[in-house]
């Protein structure tokens, strides 16, 4: 059970970040299918960084070097975002078509950059940038509490930064006066232009705020599942965050719920292949779970799904 | 861009725009104009790397087999690499194609891979280790592919028209619940101890006549190619002359407007996925039964997602995509051959790939603008013609 929670919020809290990133960006109206570009860019930034400032040797300087990361993600995605913005707004691109091409853009670049950067550092060409895994802590006496107690166990120091990061980006979406700007972009951006505020402003803005948590997200994973930064880290976080944000109707709360469930899920499911001693062939089965939970879950609860009403379009003064 | 004081001054800006600008070549045009800005902007790439990009892009079209080489292998020539080339072309074209019909449609079927696997799977297990004769067995794979394609795309989009699921997350979902299904039965029924794949297909099964001796060369036939140029030509006239296509663009357009004029919305979202994912299906198996002869499992095609791309790069029109695929394959084979001749690394091609889509994306931009310069052009024109009637008058 320990090992579930672990293990799940682990997973789920990334790709929250990363979800309440393309949240901002499609609640002020601009579709985002990049994040899984913005991710790996965030980490490619978050990793390169770490390797430019330390030479290769991390040992010792783990915590600096992990919040450097950290720090060079949110810029890294930041900045790479911009590209997505400037095509979507100013360009007038078409939006699901400037997110497609991002993402191929950002395989193509940072593989590029990494082995450029290798060779150059290393003289090794090879596309990958070794981090280890990030540090953990245990909260002292609430981690021995029954169950809760996991909850406080073996977190990763990434983990309070996102749930921090979380309610920061819920007050500013939900309470503050540039949110509620933003949520009224992207269902009537001739109102939020009639009150003399720039919509494109305002949305170039929150595409960049996506793009920074994204990339936040990207280095946590980067940092936990695979230890490292390589091309497998485009393995469809992005993608699974989109569809954990569209499942939570592009609310933050229920969005939260949608990505507990692919990591607890996930983590159920491989531990139930190691309960039932199964093959790691049968472990495949049980990896469909969350997906398949999804679907179901959708069925009864998309028909009141939906999304907002200028999602997508490109902003055109001259309209009615 | 700063606007220049007269308009008609610049002869360089007016011969631009005379070219770009007029309305019945820009589907044309402007793609190509963005081609050759993303060419330019990768050249500067080149030179910054200290490589001289005109030998880059001559190596890319000798990798491809467009031009001849230095220097060949036994049983090798330039209709070898050609031939290659048109292998990994088809199931680009199929797999562009499908992405286009669902667009038109108004779906983003980003579930391509997951289209492609499944009937790739099923008929690699069934007519792939069979003995069949290739007489039989072709067909027969073909007619799986069109099949479980198009089962896969009526499954989403009657997910979206009974359930309210967007396609987005559906295909997404449904593209890593088959893969998954899929490498669970590769791992336990059909591995090859090796290559850690599935086991090879027989050879009188593939949609690819492998290793041929013709006229004294060693080649790989794509027999699937004969059918991708029609199937462009089909999908246009399916989209511009029947009644299924065109009511498949005005659900596209407009839903309510479809529906006010008698339309069946949800008969016509699932037909347009069925259709795009028979299409999807055909890239599958010429790309799995044909291109390659055996599945990895766990891995989902990268060629699902890049065929977005193409599909765009193409403006969605099936002719345009049959150009934007030759060229995006052209740049990917030709590349293997590019980091040879001048050593750099393979991702440079990905990388002009991207900046192709990058710059092609911004065709609607370029359009704006030029229409705008137009505009321009025009009324100092129109002004200055005042200006000499007035003086006549004076």
């Amino acid at each position: 059970m320990n090992y579930i929670i672990i293990e799940g919020l682990a997973f789920a809290l990334p790709l929250f970040i990363i979800a309440i990133g393309g949240i901002f960006s499609e609640r002020s109206g601009v579709t985002n299918l990049a994040l899984e570009g913005f991710q790996g860019f965030g980490a490619f930034a978050g990793a390169a960084a770490v390797m430019a400032i330390s030479g290769g040797n991390l040992a010792g300087i783990e915590t600096p070097m992990f919040i450097t990361a950290m720090v060079f993600a949110l810029l890294g995605g930041m900045v790479f975002s911009m590209l997505h913005a400037l095509l979507c707004i100013p360009f007038k691109a078409n939006q699901v078509i400037s997110g497609v091409v991002i993402n191929i853009l950002a395989t193509a670049l940072t593989a590029f950059l990494t082995s450029q950067f290798n060779t150059v550092l290393f003289g090794k060409p090879t596309n990958k940038f070794v981090l280890g895994i990030c540090e953990k802590f245990t909260v002292p006496f609430i981690s021995e509490v029954p169950v809760l107690g996991a909850f406080f166990t073996d977190v990763y120091y990434y983990q309070p930064i996102i749930i921090a990061a979380a309610l920061v980006a819920s007050y500013v979406l939900y309470k503050s006066r540039f949110g509620l700007r933003l949520r009224a972009c992207g269902d009537n951006p001739h109102a939020v232009d009639a009150a003399g505020i720039s919509v494109s402003k305002l949305r170039f803005i929150a595409v960049m705020i996506s793009g920074a948590l994204s990339g936040l997200g990207g280095m946590c994973f980067a940092y936990s599942i695979s230890a490292s930064f390589s091309p497998t880290i485009y393995s469809g976080y992005g993608f699974l965050a989109i569809a954990a944000l569209i499942f939570g109707n592009w609310k933050i709360g229920p969005t939260l719920l949608a990505c507990l469930l692919f990591g607890f899920a996930r983590s159920g499911g491989y531990k139930l292949a190691q309960v039932l001693g199964l093959t790691s062939a049968f472990a495949d089965i049980i990896m469909i779970l969350p997906y398949v939970l999804t679907l179901l879950l959708l069925m009864f609860f998309s028909s009141t799904n939906r999304a907002p009403r200028a999602l997508g379009e490109i902003y055109d003064k001259g309209k009615r | 861009m700063k606007k220049p004081k007269n308009a008609l001054k610049n002869p360089f800006r007016r011969g631009f725009i005379a070219i770009l600008g007029n309305e019945k070549y820009q589907g044309f045009t402007i793609p190509l104009f963005a081609i050759i800005l993303s060419l330019l902007a990768a050249s500067l790439l080149l030179l910054s790397l200290g490589k001289n990009p005109l030998i880059a892009f001559r190596s890319l079209l000798q990798g491809s087999g467009l031009l001849p080489k230095a220097s060949y292998a036994a049983k090798k020539n330039i209709l070898t690499d050609f031939m290659s080339m048109l292998n990994i072309l088809t199931p680009m074209i199929f797999a562009a194609l499908a992405v286009a019909v669902a667009l038109k449609a108004g779906l983003f079927n980003i579930g391509i891979s997951g289209q492609m696997l499944v009937p790739g799977f099923i008929a690699s297990i069934t007519v792939g280790y069979s003995k069949l004769p290739a007489a039989a067995a072709l067909p027969l794979v073909l007619i799986i592919g069109i099949m479980g394609g198009a089962a896969v795309g009526s499954l989403i989009g009657w997910l979206k028209h009974r359930f309210n699921i967007n396609e987005v997350v559906s295909s997404i979902m449904l593209n890593y619940i088959f893969s998954y299904i899929i490498s669970y039965f590769i791992n336990t029924n059909y591995i090859d101890a090796v290559s850690r794949q599935s086991r090879y297909i027989s050879a009188n099964t593939r949609l690819t006549l492998a290793n041929i001796e013709l006229f004294g060369l060693k080649m790989d036939i794509p027999l699937g190619f004969i059918l991708a140029v029609p199937a462009a030509f089909l999908v246009k006239f399916l989209m511009d002359k029947t009644r299924v296509g065109y009511e498949l663009k005005v659900v596209g357009l407009n839903k309510k407007a479809a529906q006010y004029a008698g339309i069946n919305v949800g008969k016509n979202i699932v037909m347009a996925m069925a259709i795009s994912g028979a299409l999807a299906g055909l890239a599958g198996v010429t790309y799995y039964l044909g291109n390659f002869n055996s599945i990895q499992p766990r891995v989902l095609s990268s060629l699902g997602f890049d065929s977005i791309a193409v599909c765009l790069l193409g403006n969605s029109h099936p002719i345009g995509i049959l150009f934007s695929s030759l060229l995006i394959t052209v740049i990917s084979k030709g590349s293997n051959y590019m980091s040879s001749t001048i050593n750099v690394p393979q991702e440079i091609s990905q990388l002009i790939t991207g900046l192709i889509l990058l710059f092609s994306a911004c065709g609607a931009y370029i359009k704006h603008r030029v229409s705008l310069a137009k505009d321009e052009i025009r009324d100092e024109k129109l002004r200055l013609k005042q200006e000499n009637e007035e003086g006549d008058r004076v």
